[in-house]
């Protein structure tokens, strides 16, 4: 089947759905440049409504926190925070002024390893997220233009995915793969497709019942064509939406990989942390400042993904903002 | 789909979705509820509900130990783990024992024990007052089948094999008589730490390398306890032996609980679920330490913990296997690579004074047997002599600081790690640091099962730790180039493929000295030669860090009797000797901390949760009818 749906190729000039695109103004500059202006129009259209949430301002606000502190840590804290054989403190010191969030079993500064672990937590949030959502796109796109044996075949393997125990999956998957992040992030990423797949062919199907559809296929266009410069760009705003809700949950998944031991023991991660409390026997012993910040960093930045893909959600999807 | 109605069709779509979305949110919410619930339930150790686990029914007393570690096999002849060797020693009486004050040799199945002039023949007086537990009298013919079933089968040798390497010929002239024929004089005779197992049960066993003893229950022995059910990674459940010639136990019931997570069995302890946990990290002895009720028992351990080297896996029939870096094989590299750890921090930092600062194969523990290098011959720590060492090698630093051997690949070594081990881990990341300064990169591979690996020589460094017994005997024997495997399919007893001819003539010396103190020298010799070929690094002698609930268990012996250890000891005492306290007061020892911090926790969820709601009730005002 020679149906690989390419990436989306924002460069063409062309706007996807001709229908709705046939009021543009016909006048001035090339076709680049018109639909340039469109996009930044339609850019400023969405920070309006994106504006209206309040709950999205706040994700968004703490997802930048977040975003600033995970970049500039080899600045503000540095790799050094990880060494054992430098640690400055003694083990398992209580909060203080000079360690705010206390020390770990090796003596080092819990605060500056929770602001270290916000890559590694981020990081595989974001790839295995990015990754489960191009599966699904693909599989949905795919499954959605091509009906007949092959959606049946393809969409039953999607039940398949759905109905397993994604956590039991990817142990499975984390023990008998190398311990490293891409063991994590392929294991995030191949279990949590299915229910963007299933979405994005209902969205597929949805768009390809359209006139203009038909139009372009009597035009000549063929699968490709259709599939990644009309039904791709359709089903995008429904794509990014997922996405953002899907880091949060693969942030919640690393977290808890690697709580369970099965991430890379040598990177300093939040669920690594937990993992590393538990291991030095912080949970019954009441070192509790070992194990609140990890958790509730872990709580916070899932919630701010969630409160930010709620808010894309409603904004690019015109009927679940019809109320307002 | 009908394409003539796109109205239908959006309808449909909206629905669709917005069930996609309710899913979503409820998946969302929960996991967002598992975050806070896991920072909660982490945060909240125990709750404060007394338990009586003894007192349950009928009051029946019931001792229950958290092990940790997983169990091998339940057959003696394969077992080599701790817990089940500690397992074997309640289900079978060994010819001899040793004494809980001193260690020496003290009568078990023998009554007595004396070797003919030319000390090659051994006679023991079997004991006529033990029974089996289904009744049957046991005989001096047991022990001989015993033996001879070793020296005959390979499969039934992996375990002991080296107890038997040197018999002739075994022979039970009378019930009450043991004959043992030795090829050379051998020194471990009053120290034969080989169960005796009933002859009529395992005659009809086929093929001893596979036979693991647990499908019948309950397993017919004559130690203090019988097994009366098993469950892998589960529990072990013993009953005791009420004819027990040294005196049935006072327990009614010990049972062997498996606890995967450290933390999981100390809050059994705190909770009263178990009796007894051992293998504490040092923050959780710390914790418990204040409890009342709780007793912990910090003794010298009869372990040693160190980093051993592939020193290129073989077979007894000059086959290489496994995939064991080429480097290690230099001397000079391995040297190199034990200069750079500092031990002095491992056992301050990691063991926070827990342990011993390794030297020595054997611990100081056993006085007679402690050898330590001289100055000059100690491997101290010495990063510079290292770097030094390594250039001479012929791995000498590139721009990237890393070490480059002549074909230029960098060093980079991987080690196995034992995932149910956290000071594994934890010593990872020292060694990562001090060899990464070498230039050396370091993989750890922590596993739950690393015997796969470490069986087919699959690995670069691993951690390496062994329990000694009093008599050093086999800890010695698994360097021997004897104990390692005949075919690389083949299970050896070798502890990590060390095979070196002037260690094994040293070997065969002591075990054919009697003179204590001459085999001492020996041993010691030994020691020293094992040092110098650089094959294992002892980094520590971890204590044995153990607690228990004076509440459930009134006394109990450790071994020595002073500042001895309770659990894995040489013999059966501590679970023999455990006598349970009257269960008249219920436990009250909830620690108030703990219920603090589970308010705190609790209060932050529901105030996090209450704002999410309320953020998320105002945004969708509008939208509600």
């Amino acid at each position: 089947m020679t149906t690989e749906s390419t990436a989306p190729d924002e460069r063409v000039p062309e706007g996807p759905p001709l229908g709705e695109e046939k009021s543009a103004p016909p006048r001035l500059g090339s076709a680049r440049a018109l639909a340039w202006r469109r996009r930044r129009q339609s850019a400023a259209r969405f920070w309006r409504e994106y504006r209206r949430h309040r709950a999205g301002l706040a994700g968004l606000g703490l997802l930048l926190l977040f975003a600033a502190v995970a970049l500039t840590a080899p600045w503000t804290v540095g790799s050094d925070v990880q060494s054992v054989t430098d640690a400055p403190g003694r083990p398992m010191e209580e909060p203080s002024a000079e360690f705010p969030f206390g020390t770990d079993q090796f003596g080092r500064s819990l605060f500056g390893l929770v602001l270290w672990g916000s890559r590694v937590s981020l990081l595989v949030g974001l790839l295995a997220a990015a990754l489960s959502v191009a599966i699904g796109a693909l599989v949905g796109i795919t499954a959605g233009h091509f009906k007949g044996w092959y959606a049946t075949v393809i969409m039953r393997v999607t039940d398949w995915f759905l109905v397993m125990p994604a956590l039991v999956f990817a142990v499975a998957l984390a023990t008998v793969m190398e311990r490293s992040l891409l063991t994590v992030i392929v294991a995030i990423g191949v279990t949590a497709w299915p229910t963007t797949a299933r979405l994005v062919r209902a969205q597929t199907l949805a768009v390809e019942s359209r006139p203009y559809i038909e139009r372009a296929k009597a035009l000549g266009g063929g699968h490709r064509h259709i599939m990644s410069r009309h039904v791709l760009p359709n089903v995008m705003p429904l794509v990014l939406a997922q996405t953002t809700l899907g880091i949060s949950s693969a942030i919640l998944t690393e977290a808890t990989l690697a709580f369970l031991g099965l991430g890379d023991p040598s990177l300093t991660s939040w669920g690594g942390l937990l993992q590393d409390a538990r291991q030095a026997g912080a949970v019954s012993s009441g070192h509790w400042w070992y194990l609140v910040p990890p958790g509730l960093a872990i709580a916070l930045v899932a919630l701010a993904f969630t409160l930010c893909g709620r808010a894309v959600e409603s904004v690019l999807n015109p009927r679940l903002g019809v109320a307002r | 789909m009908d394409r003539q109605d796109p109205h239908g069709t959006a309808r449909f779509l909206t629905r669709l979705q917005r069930r996609g979305r309710g899913g979503r949110l409820k998946m969302l919410a929960a996991s967002g509820a598992a975050a806070f619930g896991l920072t909660a339930a982490l945060a909240t150790p125990l709750s404060p509900a007394p338990q009586q686990a003894q007192a349950a029914d009928d009051g029946k007393k019931t001792l229950t130990v958290a092990v940790a570690q997983s169990v091998d096999s339940l057959s003696p002849f394969l077992a080599t783990r701790l817990v089940s060797t500690s397992v074997h020693r309640l289900m079978y009486e060994y010819l001899t024992n040793y004494d809980p004050k001193d260690n020496h040799a003290i009568p078990g199945l023998a009554t007595d024990w004396k070797p003919s002039p030319d000390k090659l023949t051994w006679t023991y007086t079997i004991r006529s007052n033990s029974k089996w537990s289904d009744g049957k009298k046991v005989t001096a013919e047991d022990a001989a089948w015993t033996f001879n079933k070793m020296m005959t089968d390979d499969g039934a040798a992996t375990a002991n094999g080296s107890f038997v390497g040197n018999f002739e010929k075994v022979t039970a002239p009378s019930a009450t008589e043991l004959v043992i024929k030795l090829k050379k004089p051998q020194a471990t005779m009053a120290a034969l730490d080989v169960p005796i197992v009933p002859k009529h049960e395992w005659e009809s066993v086929e093929d001893f390398s596979k036979f693991n003893n647990d499908k019948k229950f309950p397993i017919v022995g004559n130690g203090p306890y019988v097994v009366t059910d098993y469950k892998a990674d589960s529990y072990v459940r013993l009953k005791p032996n009420k004819s027990f010639w040294r005196g049935a136990p006072k327990f009614d019931e010990l049972v062997f609980k498996y606890y995967k997570d450290g933390d999981a069995a100390v809050a059994a302890l705190k909770k009263g679920e178990v009796s007894f946990v051992q293998g504490l990290t040092p923050a959780q002895a710390a914790a418990l330490e204040g409890q009342s009720d709780i007793k912990v028992n910090d003794a010298p351990g009869r372990r040693f913990y160190s980093i051993a080297t592939n020193p290129g896996a073989r077979s007894k029939d000059g086959e290489k296997f496994g995939n064991g870096h080429p480097s290690l094989l230099d001397q000079k590299v391995r040297k190199a690579l034990f200069l750079g750890v500092d031990r002095k921090t491992i056992v301050d930092k990691v063991f926070q004074g827990h342990a011993v600062e390794g030297k020595g194969y054997i611990p100081p523990r056993f006085t007679s047997y402690y050898w330590e290098p001289s100055d000059s011959q100690e491997w101290a720590y010495d990063p510079k002599a290292a770097g030094r060492l390594l250039d001479e090698a012929g791995y000498k630093k590139n721009g990237d600081g890393k070490r480059v051997g002549k074909d230029g690949k960098p060093l980079n070594y991987r080690m196995l790690c034992h995932a149910t081990d956290p000071n594994d881990a934890a010593v990872g990341k020292y060694l990562k640091e001090w060899w990464g300064e070498l230039g050396i990169g370091l993989k750890l591979n922590c596993l739950d099962n690393v015997t796969d690996p470490w069986l087919a020589g699959e690995y670069d460094l691993a951690f390496d730790g062994w329990s000694v017994n009093p008599d050093p005997d086999f800890v010695l024997s698994i360097h021997t180039c004897d104990a390692l495997p005949a075919t690389p399919k083949d299970t050896g007893a070798t502890d990590n493929f060390i095979c070196d001819k002037k260690y094994d003539q040293l070997y065969a010396k002591q075990l054919a000295e009697y003179d204590e103190a001459k085999r001492a020298t020996l041993v010691k010799q030994m020691e020293s030669r094992l040092y110098d070929t650089g094959y294992m690094s002892v980094m520590a002698y971890p204590n044995a860090v153990e607690a228990y609930r004076t509440d459930q268990i009134k006394s109990i012996t450790t071994m020595p009797e002073k500042a001895g250890n309770i659990y894995g000891q040489d013999g059966y005492w501590s679970w023999w000797s455990a006598t349970p306290a009257d269960s008249d007061d219920s436990s009250g020892s909830s620690s108030s901390t703990g219920v603090v911090i589970g308010i705190v926790a609790a209060v932050v969820v529901l105030g996090a949760a209450g704002a999410f709601f309320a953020v998320r009730r105002r945004s969708t005002a509008e939208d509600r009818e």
